[in-house]
This record gives structure tokens, C-alpha cells and sequence, in this order.
């Protein structure tokens, strides 16, 4: 398949070994991928602050940005800015142009779950792995079935890796309750999203994991500068990172 | 006093500042956070051993959005019933006309004490204070509702109102105001004498109120639920029995009532039902039954279409149980009566702070917790674009957020200042950059930064 990688500027800026993963991962599957220029923040951090306002231009730069681009889907490594960017798209255009972007859109996990599922992995990942179950992955996305609902579960995040070999995926206690970023809200309620950051950091190290293992790249930064203001000894990896390694 | 601790009352501080005050006892944050989870936990049991349980929620969410949706038409319908079953039926505008209404039927019996059941409107109307300006003692008698009314508290959750208080702090309480034994922490003993001391309460009550958890409108009845029995014991002891209720209560119909009491113990505590679940229709022999249904601003919520399903709350208070930040800020950090995200569902737009829409992550944990699948992270989301457009935002983000999409929107000044930031992080020792990092940098370790934007490294490595 043709590919165009939507790159949220965090991965861009602060964790391009992130973006780098899933390029490699999915050239290695044989896709094509490109790189749309002129891609900027999805408006997540100004639409999240409730200024709609603000984020109309930023947002509609990175629609054009994929507008035209001729691919069979686009790829993001980060559940958090895809959600933002499918509402956001869809709130400050409604044409057909911008529908058939956002018809593209899938986070990397879903994609691989979704639409064009691994064949085989190819080298042993022999770590044990403690999963970070996203809010915005699991209750926006349905990457797997939150611990609120009852009844049949899924999880596509599992689905996924399960088959590498050697991996040994656990779970934190309180598995999805939510790591404490909240993108602005990491500084705004510094405090509380500190404790959550300090109460997921350790159910993660408890697990006696080597890695913290997620699909949202912002979750990873604030755990991984959790983590290591708690000298725990564990550390952050992006699914992209962990699929790339075993391919 | 030791359960007074210094986040203990309500004040227009934003919820950031009380937060950061509650969360500086960290063992205090732990404990709270852990009670809760555990009631989070047992509803996970109860919720997951009805086979049945997200159709009870669809089903609840839908017959809560129909009778709000044909609200006019229950609520006249609910009333004549009432009326048929020898009830009088008042109608309140406001909390003020609520609290007046009360008083007049309270004076005119010439009441010198009303015994009151737990009552979320009653709290939202400040009827205690008001009653009690006016000469009239009010007892709380719900257990919880009566330690914190001991301590002079508001409820800090809305079905555990003293989860805030240890056992220990609620026995000094106990000894200084019900003089039990000094240091007596045992919560048997503890009960027994809560027990003992309401016992004498109902018995000398002129009058008894209570709180309305569902009014059946085809038949006229209000249905009050309670662990601990209290409210039946005060509205079957004195001749004169009380019930205020929001217009958001009404249910068409007993079988409506029956899923959502097949929901709410279940969410609230983990219970397959209260231990009461009183219907009440119509007064005692010789006695008055008053029912005062309260707008308060319902009415107006009812108008958007998103903060309408607030209204389809039925107080089960698993929402605040799941809510991560609520378990760790404590119920007084969010300046409303009611506090976590139904708090801020139905009082974010009375928050003169501004503050308590941005009390939470939007984690969406509240809104698939909910037994009547009220959205409430979107609406807490709808929240923060009503007060941008009001130009009421807190934490600095009114005169810095234009410039973050300013900022944002360009490619060069991301780019360029990204870069810097990059390579300050990497040069500089982190003693240099600690106080410019704010907030993040208060709690955490500062990123580790790459040489370059994976933009960069792409052109490098893929010709483009």
C-alpha cells in the first residue's frame, strides 16, 4: 500500500526515533510511505483548552498538508493527536476533500490490526513488556475494550505484538486508568498530574517489566520524565519501536 | 481539630490550587484515592455479573432522554397523579422559592425539628443553613451526611459525603459532640453510637424530608433509596413528610424506575440493590405529604443539546469513584456542591473560578462508567468551548493560547524554536533550565533531546 505519515509535531520535534520506527516498520512490510510536507500540530492543545478559535488555522494547515496526497491511507503513531485530528478536520471543514482525508486516517496499532496486518515477525523481542492502555486509544478509538464495559473484550494492542517472539506483555493494577498528561493539563494541574504520572510510573515498574510499552507518544514523554525523576528502573518504548525491533 | 484540615471548606480559589494543597499530604492522597478505587473495584464485580449490563445502560440512558425530552408532559402528569393520591405539589422556580416554599409548610405545622435524609438538592439549595437561620434545627440523619454536619462540612462526595474523614478523625468528632469514649476509633462502636444518638433525633422530629432518587409519573409516587433506612424512618415517624426533588427525576413509569435501580447501587457501591428502596404515594393517616419539584436552572441546561444530558444523572456517584483526578484533589477542590465530573457537568458554568472545566484529562473513564451514559468528558470538553468564547479561561490561557496557535500554524517558528529548545536541552545542565521549565520540570525529569526533527532526519534519508 501507499502510505503518508502523519507525524503530530511532539513525535516530529521531541521523538523522532518514534516516527523513525514506524517508517522503517513499515517499509519492512513492504508499503510505500511518504512524507507529506508542511505538517504542523493537529490543534489538539488549543481545541482541548476549548479555544476553537486558536486552533482553526494550525488545524486546517495540517488538512492541506495531506489534502490531494495521493495514498491509500495515513499513518500515525500517536492515538491522542489522530482523534484530535479527525474531530478537528472535521469541525472546521466539512468539505468532500477534507472527508476523504479523514476516511484515511488510522493510528499505526489500528492500521496494523485493521487494514494490513503483520504476516510474520521475523526476530525474537525476549523482554518482558508493561502495556500503556491510552485514554484516548481505548475509549476514543477503541483500540481495545476499556475496564468500564462489561461484556465480549478485544484488544488490538495485544493482538498485535502477541505474535512476536519471546514478548511477555503484562499489565500495570488500575490497567487503564489514566497516566495524568492531559496535554496542558500536565502543567495547568501540575500536582495532580504529577501524582497520576508518579501512581502509573510505579504500577508499570511493579510489573518487574524492562519497558512501558504504548501507542501514544505524549503519555511516553511525561512517563519517561516520571520514570526517571523516580529513578525507576524501567523505560519508555513506543509499540512502533518494539514492532521494528522484531521485523 | 484534626478532620479540619486546611482544605476543608469552599472558596473561589481555582481547583489547581486546592489540588495542589490536598495533594501535599501524599499518604492522605493515597488512602483517599485507594477507597475509592476500591468502591470503583466492587462495582466492577457487580456490573459484571449482570450478563444484561450494557443493555440497562442503553436502555437507561434512553429512558432518561425520553422523559427530559417530553419533560412538560411527565411532570403535569406526575402531578395530577399526586394530587389524586392526596399529595400537595409545589413548584420551585429557584433554590430561594425552594427554601421558602419548605419554610412555610414547616412553620405553619409550627416545627421546631426536622429530621432530613441525604438530599443532593437540598445541598445545592443550601436549605440547612436557611432553615436554621429561621429557628429550625435540622438533623442530617444519613450516617455520613451526619458526621460532616458534626463537623460542619459540606459532603465532599455525593453518596459517601465523609469518605474524606478516618475513622479515627470521625471518633474524636464523635467525642466532642456525642461524648463517646476519647480515642474510640472502632467504627461498630462508632455506629452504635451515631444510632443511638439519631434514634432520639427521629423520635422528637416534628417533621421528616427527604431527597427523591425517581418520581413515577403514571402513578404519582416518589422513590427514595438508603442503606441505613433513615429516610423511612423519619418519613413514617412524624405526621409530616417532606420530598424535594429536581424535575430531572421523573421516570414515566414503575418499570422505567426498575432498570435504573437495577443500575444505581450497583454503580454507587457495588450493591445488587440499596437495602431501602421506599416507595412512597401518598401521605399517613392524618398526615401531609408535600412534594416540592425544584428547576434551579434545569431548565436552562435543557437548552443545549450537549449539557442536556447531564440531566439524565442519576446520582450514583461512579463517575467520582473512577475519576482519577477527583481521587486525588478530594471533593473540596472543585468550588460546587457537587464535585468530580458530574460536578462539573452540571456546575461549571456557576464556577466563578473558571477553573473546574479544566479539572480533568479527559480520560472519558466517567463516561463509560455511567449507568446512564451521560458523555460527560464530552461534555466537560463543550464546557471549556463555552467558557473560551466567553473569554473566562483560567490558568493564563486567555492571553497566551492565541499566540500557541499563532505559533503552532507556523511551520518556521515551530521549526526554529524547536530546535533551540533542543539544543538547550542538550547543552545546558538541568540546574540552568529547572526554572524555566515551569511546571513539568517542578515534577519531572526534562525530556531527553534528539539531534534533529524526524522531518530533517527524513530529507537526509529519504530524498524526497
Amino acid at each position: 500500500m501507499k502510505i503518508a505519515l502523519f507525524i503530530p509535531c511532539l513525535v516530529n520535534q521531541m521523538m523522532p526515533d518514534v516516527a523513525i520506527a514506524t517508517l522503517e516498520l513499515l517499509e519492512k512490510l513492504g508499503h510505500q510511505v511518504i512524507l507529506p510536507a508542511g505538517q504542523t500540530c493537529c490543534g489538539q492543545p488549543m481545541t482541548n483548552s476549548g479555544c476553537f478559535d486558536e486552533a482553526r488555522s494550525t488545524t486546517l494547515k495540517l488538512l492541506n498538508a495531506f489534502k490531494g496526497v495521493e495514498c491509500d491511507a495515513i499513518v500515525c503513531p500517536a492515538a491522542s493527536c489522530l482523534v484530535a485530528a479527525k474531530e478537528n478536520f472535521h469541525e472546521f471543514d466539512k468539505s468532500p476533500e477534507a472527508k476523504a482525508v479523514i476516511d484515511k486516517l488510522y493510528e499505526l496499532t489500528e492500521f496494523l490490526h485493521d487494514i494490513a496486518p503483520i504476516p510474520a515477525f521475523t526476530k525474537r523481542f525476549a523482554h518482558k513488556i508493561s502495556l500503556q492502555l491510552s485514554c484516548h486509544g481505548i475509549r476514543m478509538l477503541s483500540l481495545a475494550t476499556p475496564s468500564e464495559e462489561m461484556g465480549p473484550r478485544f484488544n488490538k494492542v495485544e493482538a498485535v505484538l502477541a505474535n512476536i517472539p519471546g514478548i511477555d506483555i503484562v499489565y500495570p493494577d488500575r490497567r487503564d486508568e489514566c497516566c495524568g498528561f492531559g496535554g496542558t493539563f500536565a502543567v495547568d494541574e501540575g500536582a495532580v498530574s504529577a501524582k497520576m504520572g508518579k501512581d502509573k510510573a510505579q504500577a508499570h515498574a511493579a510489573t518487574g517489566a524492562e519497558y512501558v510499552v504504548g501507542f501514544d507518544p505524549s503519555c511516553l514523554l511525561h512517563l519517561d520524565g516520571m520514570i526517571r525523576r523516580q529513578q525507576l528502573p524501567i523505560e519508555i518504548r513506543h509499540i512502533a519501536q518494539v514492532l521494528n525491533a522484531a521485523l | 481539630m484534626a478532620y479540619n484540615h486546611n482544605h476543608g471548606a469552599h472558596g473561589s480559589q481555582v481547583h489547581a490550587h486546592k489540588a495542589d494543597i490536598f495533594c501535599r499530604d501524599e499518604a492522605r492522597v493515597d488512602w483517599h484515592s485507594k477507597a475509592l478505587w476500591m468502591l470503583r473495584e466492587k462495582r466492577d464485580r457487580a456490573a459484571g455479573s449482570i450478563p444484561e449490563w450494557e443493555q440497562l445502560r442503553q436502555l437507561g440512558s434512553e429512558i432518561k432522554l425520553h422523559t427530559l425530552t417530553h419533560l412538560a408532559q411527565y411532570l403535569e402528569t406526575f402531578e395530577q397523579n399526586c394530587i389524586a393520591n392526596g399529595i400537595k405539589v409545589h413548584w420551585a422556580r429557584d433554590g430561594a422559592e425552594h427554601n421558602r416554599i419548605v419554610h412555610d409548610i414547616l412553620s405553619r405545622h409550627k416545627v421546631k425539628k426536622l429530621v432530613k435524609s441525604k438530599s443532593m438538592l437540598t445541598e445545592e439549595c443550601h436549605l440547612n443553613p436557611y432553615l436554621e437561620k429561621q429557628g429550625i434545627e435540622v438533623i442530617d440523619t444519613d450516617l455520613g451526611e451526619r458526621i460532616i454536619q458534626l463537623a460542619k462540612m459540606p459532603p465532599s462526595h455525593i453518596v459517601v459525603p465523609a469518605i474524606h474523614m478516618k475513622k479515627e478523625e470521625v471518633g474524636d468528632l464523635f467525642h466532642e459532640k456525642l461524648s463517646t469514649k476519647a480515642g474510640g476509633s472502632d467504627p461498630l462502636y462508632l455506629t452504635r453510637a451515631a444510632r443511638a444518638h439519631l434514634r432520639e433525633q427521629f423520635l422528637s422530629a416534628d417533621a421528616a424530608m427527604t431527597g427523591v432518587n425517581m418520581a413515577i409519573a403514571d402513578s404519582g409516587t416518589v422513590v427514595v433509596c438508603t442503606n441505613e433506612g433513615n429516610a423511612d424512618m423519619g418519613a413514617n415517624l412524624p405526621k409530616l413528610q417532606l420530598h424535594s426533588m429536581g424535575i430531572d427525576k421523573l421516570v414515566p413509569d414503575v418499570d422505567s424506575a426498575a432498570v435504573l435501580l437495577r443500575t444505581l447501587a450497583r454503580n454507587a457501591t457495588g450493591q445488587p440493590v440499596t437495602t431501602y428502596s421506599a416507595f412512597y404515594r401518598g401521605p399517613q393517616p392524618e398526615g401531609e405529604m408535600h412534594i416540592i419539584i425544584v428547576d434551579n436552572g434545569r431548565t436552562e441546561m435543557l437548552k443545549d443539546k450537549i449539557l442536556a444530558e447531564s440531566l439524565k444523572c442519576i446520582r450514583c456517584g461512579g463517575c467520582l469513584n473512577t475519576c482519577p483526578v477527583y481521587r486525588r484533589s478530594g471533593g473540596y477542590s472543585y468550588n460546587y456542591t457537587i464535585p468530580g465530573p458530574i460536578g462539573i457537568a452540571v456546575g461549571a458554568k456557576l464556577d466563578d473560578t473558571n477553573s473546574i472545566a479544566w479539572a480533568c484529562t479527559l480520560c472519558g473513564s466517567c463516561t463509560y462508567i455511567c449507568p446512564t451514559k451521560v458523555p460527560l468528558d464530552k461534555i466537560i470538553f463543550h464546557h471549556r468551548r463555552l467558557k473560551a468564547e466567553a473569554g473566562k479561561l483560567p490558568y493564563g490561557k486567555n492571553s497566551y493560547m492565541p499566540l500557541v496557535g499563532k505559533f503552532m500554524a507556523s511551520e518556521t517558528m515551530l521549526n526554529c524554536s524547536m530546535s533551540m529548545a533542543r539544543t538547550a536541552l542538550r547543552i545546558l545542565p538541568g540546574s540552568l533550565l529547572k526554572p524555566f521549565s515551569g511546571a513539568w520540570g517542578k515534577y519531572r525529569e526534562l525530556p531527553v533531546a534528539p539531534n534533529s526533527s524526524f522531518e530533517a532526519w527524513f530529507k537526509k534519508h529519504r530524498s524526497l
